[in-house]
């Protein structure tokens, strides 16, 4: 899969498996921060997303704290999975 | 015992918004849905994150935080407050075999999910509780901020009861026989003679006080008992009436928590022979369905009935409305072996 | 305003099944945590719980209940309850009484039934014979059926500060006059439901919990029940009485769903209104039975709130949970026990693995067994959604 299409795929499966509502994947910047300011996620999105990771590419991540080093924005996020994903 | 201010209910009727009790909204499938209602003043960030239950518990209570600036605590009766969730959890602990889990489910799941969130919402460092007895639930938070305004005279509290239909409860209760087996209209709820009722939810939420300025009633007393004995239940509520009723005081409404079910509609009916054959008696059940916090219902519509000075005809079974409805004797009935009375008043 | 006293004990948990037991655990520095033998989990490999080492039928059996739907924590429940009324003296007549009332509460119910559950919620069939038994006012109508209790009836569901919620609840029940006795009882029992949501959010510790040590890792989770027989001063007659509840208070953090804010407003909230109650200076307090469940967040913000109320005399405290894990909503109700048993007794029991001193608030539990004088004792219990709560038991 190309990183752009990742990319893609990666804000609207965010966007369902936090149940964003009134956010689009177009709304959401590669570089912006996802926790914090950015997108203003909290401690309980970190470890969906880790869950996230875990179901849709098989990346296992067995620490929260391992997690926010790699949640920092789409960017991270995504250079994480085309080097870890299993599936 | 105390003052009650601002109200607010949502229920499959027109109970929120606008209201208007004399059109009687259908059940569908022998479930009463709540009305829609709008979400647009909870945070997205808290909002993506509730289930139903919470949702109805903190749509109904923020235009009643625009009210006061500081409320002293939150109390809260729910049975079921969460289930939804909890079984959403379940599901996802049987699809992945325990393995990794996202533990929004399980964390709004917890029956005090809807007090947590409100004190959160309204900054509320106060006394906060969730009561979840079952068809008692209700009333024993109404016992709870009783107590707790004798102590504290100049408080107020945010009390409230609250149910929702999930899946999962429906399919519950109907194993368990408290849903109709057959597909009925609630307005024809109480001339079925058949077992079990219909299913409802909604929220009832009150502020409350002892200040009697601007209060539309005052709930003065309440009794719960757990009985299947109907003698028993009749000696309750015969000092129920001693105790609580001067002499020169009438019951100028009784209203009853039949609910259909025909296991149950005797005993209903022995307590309403109780009282003076020319009292109005009214039932609520075909409006909110049954759920276990609905006394909850029943307290809203008496205090609406008190402000109005009317009683939908929908709801009388027997007697016309008297010229002034002060006095309402509510008397709720939990699957034939949990049972209450409240009497509340017109505050004169 | 009467002061209420607490005249009849019973517990059931992982280092005993009746108070003597207990009381010989803590006093040995017991530890009732470790690999599961009954309860089936994915868990059961990889992580230590408080689990009470009888199966279900055992319980059945010693307690003679034949009828089924009756739940593990029901089951937990009736023999803690049935040692507390047989301690207080209580006799049919008395449950009979509209003035007794019975509070009880917990978090599980029946939903430690995972199977039957996810079959029930999920299908269209015949229910399973707990088909009414999987929520949390289950265990009290359970209860109030078999005893035949006529007073008010309440369950609380608060997460881990219920039966502090319940003693409280009750105490003030008798306050008011509306009630005499109050039989008081939280219960738990392990349930794949807990354990994976508390699991999910990655607050089970890998070994064993360490509470206040800095380099502590997450909780255990246990099962238990306790259950106390409340009565007024005025109405107690010659009973013995074992202590006093002197004081309570509740109070919300309203932070986070499931985290303590920083500064610990809600924990020192909760520990000062308690005072306040009681009308007691923090001075007055002797031993503290922390809330201590050795997360992260939890000791943390308690040892802050502590220091903040306490200041630099803070009292002796230890946690309970390093003996017997977290027991979610019995754990309010079991750590009062343990307090009554440390004012009974005038001693302290040790708290267990702790090694080193959380950095930044220098706080030492104690972790040795010594007789000393007590006279009032607090227990705290600090639970998901913010919900604290706090009380304070007295010797008489």
């Amino acid at each position: 899969m190309e990183t752009l299409e990742l990319k893609q795929e990666l804000k609207e499966k965010i966007i369902e498996f936090l149940n964003l509502i009134d956010v689009k994947p177009g709304d959401i910047k590669d570089d912006q921060p996802l926790f914090g300011e950015g997108l203003g996620l909290d401690s309980i999105d970190s470890i969906e997303l880790i869950v996230l990771l875990d179901r849709h590419y098989g990346i296992k991540i067995k620490d929260p704290k391992e997690g926010r080093k790699i949640l920092v924005d789409i960017n991270t996020m995504v250079d994480f999975i085309e080097k870890n994903r299993t599936n | 015992m105390f003052y009650i201010h601002h109200t607010v209910c949502i229920s499959p009727q027109n109970t929120f918004l606008e209201v208007d009790l004399e059109q009687l909204i259908n059940c569908s499938e022998n479930k009463l849905y709540a009305k829609d209602f709008p979400v647009d003043g909870i945070p997205t960030a808290l909002l993506r994150r509730m289930g139903k239950a919470v949702k109805l518990g903190v749509a109904s209570s923020l235009p009643l935080f625009k009210f006061y600036d500081k409320l002293d605590g939150i109390i809260i009766g729910t049975a079921n407050g969460g289930m939804e969730d909890c079984i959403k959890f379940l599901n996802q602990i049987m699809q992945y075999e325990e393995g990794v889990l996202t533990p929004t489910n399980f964390v709004q799941s917890t029956p005090n999910a809807v007090a947590s969130q409100l004190g959160f919402l309204s900054k509320n460092n106060g006394y906060n509780i969730t009561h979840v007895h079952r068809g008692l639930s209700f009333e024993n938070a109404i016992i709870d901020v009783g107590m707790l305004l004798e102590d504290y005279p100049d408080n107020k509290y945010l009390v409230g009861g609250i149910d929702e239909i999930s899946t999962y409860n429906f399919n519950i209760d109907y194993l368990c026989g408290y849903v109709k087996k057959e597909n009925i209209n609630n307005n024809n709820l109480y001339n079925c003679n058949t077992e079990g009722s219909i299913a409802g939810e909604g929220v009832a939420m009150f502020v409350v006080n002892n200040n009697s300025v601007g209060a539309t009633s005052k709930f003065r007393a309440l009794e719960t008992i757990h009985t299947t004995d109907e003698k028993e239940l009749q000696a309750v509520f015969h000092k129920f009436l001693y105790d609580n009723l001067s002499e020169n005081e009438s019951i100028d409404l009784f209203l009853s928590g039949e609910n259909g079910d025909r296991r149950y509609t005797s005993t209903c009916e022995s307590i309403e022979a109780m009282v003076n054959v020319d009292v109005p008696v009214a039932r609520y059940k075909h409006m909110s369905g049954e759920f276990r916090t609905a006394s909850a219902f029943a307290l809203w519509v008496s205090n609406y009935i008190i402000q109005i000075q009317h009683i939908p005809t929908h709801m009388l079974k027997k007697n016309k409305q008297r010229k002034e409805t002060n006095n309402i004797i509510i008397y709720n009935n939990y699957q034939g072996f949990q049972h209450s009375f409240m009497l509340i008043s017109k505050n004169n | 305003m009467t002061k209420v006293y607490v005249s009849g004990l019973g517990i059931i948990t992982s280092i005993g099944d009746s108070l003597e037991s207990n009381r010989t655990g803590l006093i040995e520095g017991k530890c009732g945590i470790d690999p599961l033998d009954f309860f089936s989990t994915k868990y059961a490999e990889s992580l230590l719980f408080g689990e009470i080492k009888l199966s279900n039928n055992q319980l059945k059996d010693s307690l003679e209940i034949k009828e089924p739907g009756i739940s593990r924590t029901s089951l937990l429940a009736l023999h803690a309850m049935n040692q507390a009324i047989i301690d207080a003296g209580l006799t049919a007549l008395d449950f009979a009484r509209r003035d007794t009332a019975l509070i009880i509460a917990n978090t599980v119910g029946g939903m430690c039934l995972t199977d039957e559950l996810y079959q029930d919620a999920n299908q269209h069939d015949v229910g399973s014979e707990y088909i009414s038994s999987y929520d949390c006012g289950s265990v009290g109508i359970f209860l109030q059926a078999r005893f035949g209790i006529k007073g008010i009836v309440n369950t609380i569901n608060t997460a881990c500060s219920s039966s502090a919620n319940a003693i409280m609840y009750g105490s003030r029940l008798i306050k008011k006059g509306l009630a005499k006795k109050v039989i008081i009882g939280g219960t738990d029992s392990l349930a794949k439901f807990t354990i994976n949501g508390f699991n999910s959010l990655h607050i089970l510790s890998p070994g064993l919990c360490a509470p206040f040590d800095n380099n502590r890792n997450g909780l255990n989770l246990g099962e238990g029940a306790a259950f106390l027989v409340l009565e007024g001063e005025k109405d107690i007659g010659n009973k013995k009485i074992v202590a006093e509840v002197k004081g309570y208070a509740n109070a919300n953090d309203a932070f986070h769903p499931s985290t303590l804010s920083e500064n610990g407003d809600g924990p020192f909230l909760a520990m000062e209104k308690a005072l306040t109650c009681a009308d007691l200076k923090p001075s007055d307090i002797d031993f503290i039975n922390t809330h201590g469940t050795g997360t992260e967040n939890n000791d943390e913000v308690e040892s802050k709130a502590m220091i903040k109320l306490f200041n630099t005399k803070i009292p002796p405290f230890t946690s309970t949970k390093s003996n017997i894990g977290h027991t979610l909503g019995a754990s309010g109700a079991i750590e009062a026990v343990y307090c009554i048993l440390n004012l009974l007794h005038q001693e302290i029991y040790p708290s267990l693995n702790f090694k080193e001193v959380i950095t930044s608030t220098g706080l030492i539990p104690e972790q040795l067994y010594y007789k000393t004088k007590l006279k009032n004792v607090m227990s705290n219990s600090f639970g998901f959604g913010g919900n604290c709560s706090s009380l304070i038991f007295s010797k008489v």
